[in-house]
Order: C-alpha cells, then sequence, then structure tokens
C-alpha cells in the first residue's frame, strides 16, 4: 500500500526561553504513523493532546518555539519521497495547496473580512497557478457547481454567508488545485449537526472525486465514526490506539479509547455517560511510565514508571498499554511453559523476561516489541 | 435605495443637527458673558470726551445696529441665522469695518495648503511605514524606526517647532523666520519657491509629529490584523506577501485611519493655532489668535462656525466613505 506521508519517531517540542528560564513544552513525543494514499486518517484525542502541533509538523509550518527535535516526516506524493526536514521554506510555499492543503477549524475566520469570496479565490490560485483571470474564475465557478455550491457566493462578502457555507467555501478553498494530501483541523467544530453532516458529506465527495488522502484532527469521536477510515488516538502527545474506524469503536482496547467512545451517546441507551476523570497532564512536565496513567481506572505499578510498548494486536490494530503488553507476555510465557515443561526451570527462565514494577524492562520476548 | 434611507439620510440629519447645535452654542456663549460690547465699544471711543446724551444715544443705536445687536435675544438668533445664510458673519470688531468672511478668506488658503499637504503626507507616510513596521517586526530598520518616532511623539509641538525655527531659521538661516512668502503675488516661479521655502518648516514640523503619531496607531491597528487567522491563513497558502500586506492587512486596518483622516482635514479650518504662531505664517490660526488678543467677538464666532461646519462635514464624509471600505458596514 502506498504510503503518501510517513511520520517516524517524531518529536516536536515548543522551546521556549524567558528570562533565562528554558522550558520545553513536548507536544509530540515519540510518534510513528504512516498515512496511506487515498484514506481518510482521523486523529482523535482531547484538547491539549499534540493534535495541532502534529497538523502544524505536517504542514511545515515550524516558526519557533515550535522544534522538530527528533525523528522526521517524510511525504510521498509521486515518485521519490521527500524528507520535510531538507525542504526550504520556498520548496514549503511552492508545495502548499498544490500537494499539501489545509482546511482550517469551522469556527476560524479564515476568509479576508473586505474581499469577495471571488476575490479570495482569485488570490489563493493566483500565488500557485499563473494563469488569465478570467480562466481562474471560470475554473472556480465550475469547482462549486462540481461540489454543489451555489456559484452565486463568488460575488458575496464572508459575513453574507452562513458558518456553514463559510465552511464549505474554505473546503473548496483549500481543494480546488487537487491537493494529494489534505489536513483538516476540527473541520466541523462550532458547526451544528445538520452542517456538520453536509460538510462531512463534502469531504468524502472531494475524496472520492479527487483521490487525494486526509488527514482529519478532531475531538469530536462522532466524526470520526462517519468520516474516517483509521483512528489514531492521542493522548499527552503519544499514540495510544491506531486501528481501522470499524474495528476501534468495536473493540477498542485500551482503556483510554474505550472512555473516549463511551462517552458518546446512544440511541436506546439510557445510562449514564462517565466521562473521564481528571485532565490531559501539562507537557511540560508529564507523568512517567504511561501518560495516561494518573487518570486510568486500571493503573499498575509497572504503568508509573515503565512507557508501554506499541503492541500489534491484529491487522491494522496497535495499542500502547500494560495491559496488553502483560496479557501478551503471560501468552509468551504460558507458550514457553508448554513447549519445554521443566517445572523447576520455568521459574527461573522467565523471571527476568517479565517486567516487574520498577525493575528494569526486558523486550519481553521475540514478539513483544513490534515497531 | 434602502442604502439611502437606513444610511445615508439619517447620517445627514445627523450632520444637520450638530451644525445647528453647534452654532447655537457659539451664538449663545458671547451672550452669557459680562459685559455689553456696544458699551465697551461705546466706552472705548468716548473714553475723554463729553458727548451730548441725545447724540450718545443714536450713536448706542448705530453700533449696536452694526453689530447686529438690537432687539431680544430670540429676534437676534434668527436674524444672526439669516445673515449666516447670506454668508454674512458681519464686520470684524477688531479691524472695523472689514467682514469676517474677508479675513477668513485671506487666510483659508495659507492654512490649507500648508495643514492640507502635510496631514495627506504624515498620514499616508505614517500609515505605510507602520503597516510595514508591523509585518517585519524584527527588521533592524523597523526597530530603528520606532525608537526613532517614539522619541519624537511625546515631544511637545511647540517645543518641536520652537526648536526647527531656532535650529533652521536662526542659528543656520536656511529658512525664512516669517510669513507666507515673499514678493509679488502670482504664478511665477519665484513665488511658489518662497511659498515652499517658507512652509517648509512649518510642514515639517507637522509631518514629523502627524507621521510619528499615525505611525504609532497604524502600527498597533496593523499588529492586530496581522494575529487574524485570515492573514495566516493567506500566509499557509503562499499568497505573495505585497498582495498580503495591501490587500490584507492594509485594507482591514485602514478603516480608523479614514475616520482620523477626515477629522485631521475638518479641523483644517481651526487652522493650525500654534504652528502659525510659532511660524508666524499668515492662516486661519494666526487669525484666532490676534482675535481672542483682541476681544473681537465676531471673528472668533466665524472661525468657530467655519470649524463646526468643517468637522461636521468632514465626519458626514468618512461615514459615507465607510460602506465603500468596509463591506460589513454596508449590509448592516
Amino acid at each position: 500500500m502506498h504510503i503518501v506521508a510517513n511520520i517516524n519517531d517524531l518529536r516536536a517540542y515548543y522551546i521556549t526561553e524567558a528570562y533565562g528560564v528554558r522550558r520545553t513544552v513536548k507536544a509530540v513525543d515519540g510518534l510513528s504513523i504512516a498515512i496511506r494514499q487515498n484514506e481518510i486518517y482521523g486523529i482523535a484525542g482531547e484538547s491539549g493532546c499534540g493534535k495541532s502541533t502534529l497538523l502544524k509538523v505536517l504542514l511545515g509550518m515550524l516558526t519557533p518555539p515550535l522544534t522538530i527535535v527528533g525523528g522526521s516526516v517524510t511525504y510521498n506524493f509521486e515518485g521519490e519521497p521527500v524528507d520535510m526536514a531538507s525542504l526550504s521554506q520556498a520548496e514549503l510555499r511552492a508545495m502548499r495547496w498544490k500537494e499539501l492543503s489545509y482546511v482550517p477549524q469551522g469556527s476560524m475566520h479564515v476568509l479576508n473580512p473586505v474581499r469577495r469570496i471571488r476575490d479570495t479565490f482569485r488570490d489563493f490560485i493566483g500565488a500557485h497557478v499563473r494563469a488569465p483571470r478570467r480562466e481562474i474564475d471560470e475554473r472556480v465557478r465550475a469547482y462549486l457547481v462540481e461540489l454543489g455550491l451555489p456559484d452565486k457566493v463568488l460575488g458575496s462578502f464572508p459575513h453574507q454567508l452562513s458558518g456553514g457555507m463559510r465552511q464549505r467555501v474554505t473546503i473548496a478553498l483549500a481543494t480546488i488545485l487537487s491537493p494529494r494530501l489534505i489536513v483538516a483541523d476540527e473541520p466541523t467544530t462550532a458547526l451544528d449537526v445538520v452542517v456538520q453532516r453536509g460538510v462531512i458529506q463534502l469531504l468524502q465527495e472531494i475524496r472520492e472525486r479527487a483521490g487525494n488522502t486526509m488527514v482529519v484532527v478532531t475531538h469530536d469521536m462522532g466524526v470520526h465514526a462517519n468520516l474516517t477510515d483509521r483512528v489514531a488516538v492521542l493522548y499527552a502527545g503519544q499514540l495510544m490506539e491506531e486501528a481501522d474506524t470499524p474495528t476501534i469503536f468495536a473493540q477498542p482496547r485500551h482503556p483510554y479509547t474505550q472512555h473516549l467512545i463511551r462517552s458518546l451517546p446512544k440511541i436506546d441507551d439510557r445510562s449514564e455517560r462517565v466521562s473521564i476523570p481528571g485532565r490531559p497532564p501539562a507537557l511540560d512536565n508529564p507523568p512517567g511510565g504511561c501518560r495516561f496513567h494518573p487518570r486510568c481506572p486500571y493503573a499498575m505499578e509497572v504503568c508509573k514508571t515503565e512507557v508501554p510498548l506499541i503492541e500489534q494486536v491484529g491487522p491494522n490494530h496497535r495499542v500502547a498499554c500494560w495491559l496488553i503488553n502483560e496479557e501478551r507476555m503471560g501468552r509468551i510465557a504460558a507458550r514457553l511453559a508448554n513447549a519445554e515443561p521443566r517445572p523447576l526451570a520455568t521459574d527461573t527462565q522467565l523471571t527476568p523476561q517479565r517486567p516487574s514494577p520498577g525493575g528494569a524492562r526486558s523486550a519481553g520476548g521475540p514478539e513483544g516489541a513490534i515497531r | 435605495m434602502d442604502l439611502l434611507k437606513t444610511y445615508i439620510l439619517p447620517r445627514l440629519l445627523q450632520w444637520l443637527v450638530v451644525i445647528v447645535i453647534g452654532v447655537t452654542i457659539t451664538f449663545t456663549i458671547p451672550r452669557l458673558l459680562p459685559g455689553d460690547p456696544v458699551e465697551q465699544t461705546l466706552r472705548r471711543v468716548t473714553a475723554n470726551t463729553a458727548i451730548d446724551p441725545r447724540a450718545m444715544e443714536s450713536f448706542q443705536n448705530a453700533i449696536r445696529d452694526m453689530y447686529g445687536l438690537q432687539g431680544s435675544p430670540v429676534e437676534q438668533y434668527f436674524r444672526f441665522w439669516g445673515r449666516l445664510f447670506q454668508g454674512d458673519l458681519g464686520p470684524s470688531l477688531g479691524a472695523f469695518p472689514t467682514p469676517v468672511t474677508t479675513i477668513i478668506a485671506n487666510g483659508l488658503p495659507w492654512t490649507i495648503g500648508l495643514l492640507g499637504t502635510s496631514i495627506l503626507i504624515s498620514w499616508t507616510l505614517g500609515i505605510l511605514l507602520g503597516t510595514l513596521a508591523a509585518y517585519y517586526p524584527n527588521k533592524l530598520w523597523s526597530q530603528t524606526l520606532d525608537k526613532i518616532l517614539i522619541v519624537i511623539y511625546p515631544v511637545p509641538y511647540f517645543i518641536l517647532s520652537l526648536l526647527l525655527v531656532m535650529a533652521f531659521a536662526y542659528y543656520l538661516p536656511i529658512f525664512p523666520l516669517v510669513g507666507g512668502a515673499t514678493g509679488r503675488p502670482g504664478f511665477t516661479l519665484a513665488y511658489i519657491g518662497s511659498i515652499l521655502r517658507h512652509a517648509f518648516l512649518p510642514a515639517l514640523s507637522l509631518v514629523l509629529l502627524g507621521t510619528s503619531f499615525r505611525f504609532l496607531i497604524a502600527k498597533a491597528l496593523a499588529g492586530r490584523v496581522i494575529a487574524s487567522s485570515y492573514v495566516s491563513y493567506a500566509e499557509l497558502a503562499a499568497v505573495p506577501t505585497p498582495r498580503i500586506i495591501g490587500r490584507y492587512v492594509l485594507r482591514n486596518s485602514l478603516l480608523p485611519q479614514v475616520t482620523d483622516l477626515a477629522l485631521s482635514l475638518g479641523a483644517l479650518f481651526n487652522g493650525a493655532l500654534i504652528t502659525e504662531v510659532v511660524f508666524s505664517y499668515p492662516g486661519i490660526g494666526f487669525q484666532l489668535y490676534t482675535a481672542i488678543l483682541q476681544a473681537d467677538f465676531n471673528l472668533i464666532m466665524g472661525v468657530t462656525i467655519f470649524s463646526i461646519i468643517g468637522i461636521a462635514t468632514a465626519v458626514l464624509i468618512a461615514d459615507l466613505i465607510y460602506p465603500l471600505l468596509d463591506p460589513r458596514v454596508r449590509y448592516q
């Protein structure tokens, strides 16, 4: 399967220094994901879990204090893979909108209030395509009609459009040059539910029409359920779980994911929605071990000190949780015990491999650490 | 049509009301002051002479008539308006019997030429520099400019202008010290050159101060626009920088500046009192100053009425231009 963007062990920190005090906010800390061609990849998590930072890095918006401390982002649109770190600002600018585009939050006012929509389209397209104004206008009109938007919006000012229409116009503005990868940040936030549905359908339609790839960031699990093909759940800058969307909703393995999904209302279910107690940690001083452990109802001793391994639990399904690690190690231990039925030796052989609270962590057997 | 009814007409009405109230106040205040101008004039004229009481009375009536002060205050008020509509502001009391309108007409071209030009220059310069400095806050030139103008701005105007006069008219006599021009008026190169030479220092003082003021305002306004999401989105989309500065930043921060320009141009009819006094420039401000010293009520009233009408009209024009600049106002 073709990988459009590969994020490998990415560490993106906000490093600030004021009055001699250096402060490091580890917004994304050791994240590896691969975005496949023509999929809609969802990124979920509460506010302050690194979603927006990941977006900025994906778009190459690396303005201080945001710094990439480690890892890499590699694009592979057509032909050879390109490492983002090797691109100059000018090259990144040239790539944007043609290959890499951005749909901002629905609540943001990203359209210039004193310019007509037509002029904004001319500005944005004219920056990347050399064409006579008439040609650009014609192209915009055709695209809007294709997406089912009324072309009379072109003569309007942003404030004359409804919030939903503004967001759809913005999506058209971001996608008209058929970029290979579209990054959307909370595209449906601040819109009412009916309009949200329209926006979701519009995004799906664009993907089907142009065959491009989308990364959609939202905290709204309902949007993920309706829009995305795969979902990554982030917490405190790290990957907690990743799976195909149906899998993650049917069999969430990580306690955090389970909580996120359980907070969604369901028809016919009148039980009270439980929210996760507490809030995401401050990322300048995250908790040790598993970063979710202070809020996790199943937290064990090991969770407080050791970072869980990311483990493959099914096709396309990865989880980073000690519950899964331990279960897996238990199975391995059992298998080893069955293979060599020497009751006395079993204990001495396996003890060092079983992670003990506070002790040094071993690789956990041959299959223990995948990726 | 709707625009006319909901936007233009109310503003025209407002303009009218402001002028009527302003003129009424201008009419009332001198009449509430202690002392009767007629008595004062009589006393001045007849200080050391004895006059027949009947001759005195007819003299009194003649002056009262000339000053427009006969009849009850209400009658006077309506006669005042009637004269105003005919463009008659009465005679100057200081330079009797020259009409106030003639005196103002003599001063106005000088003031308009000097103030109008320097306001336009400092407005354009201040906004352009301020916007650019806001967009490039880390460049050396913008920081230098910022520091220089921030030092100039709080200097009291009369000190700045006196310094200029002392430096460039007295110690280094490059520019003339007094007046608007020398030589015979006419469209000759020499006369126009003389006008420019005389206007240079006062204009420089006004431009320096006006530019630094507008620079600081423009920088603050543009800074707010630059932080808005439509500017960062356009930047992200790699829209060319000149276009972002012109059509996004400048265009959106221009609105309050237009009001400022209109008010400055409206205040033109006040004259630049301090400028014209310091540089002995023959404009309206200088005349107003002389009128105040001579207790020339008619001339003071004349200049005041001019400036009331000027500012009210300027605000009206600014209001009428607003919808052209900001579509959000147009469709409210």
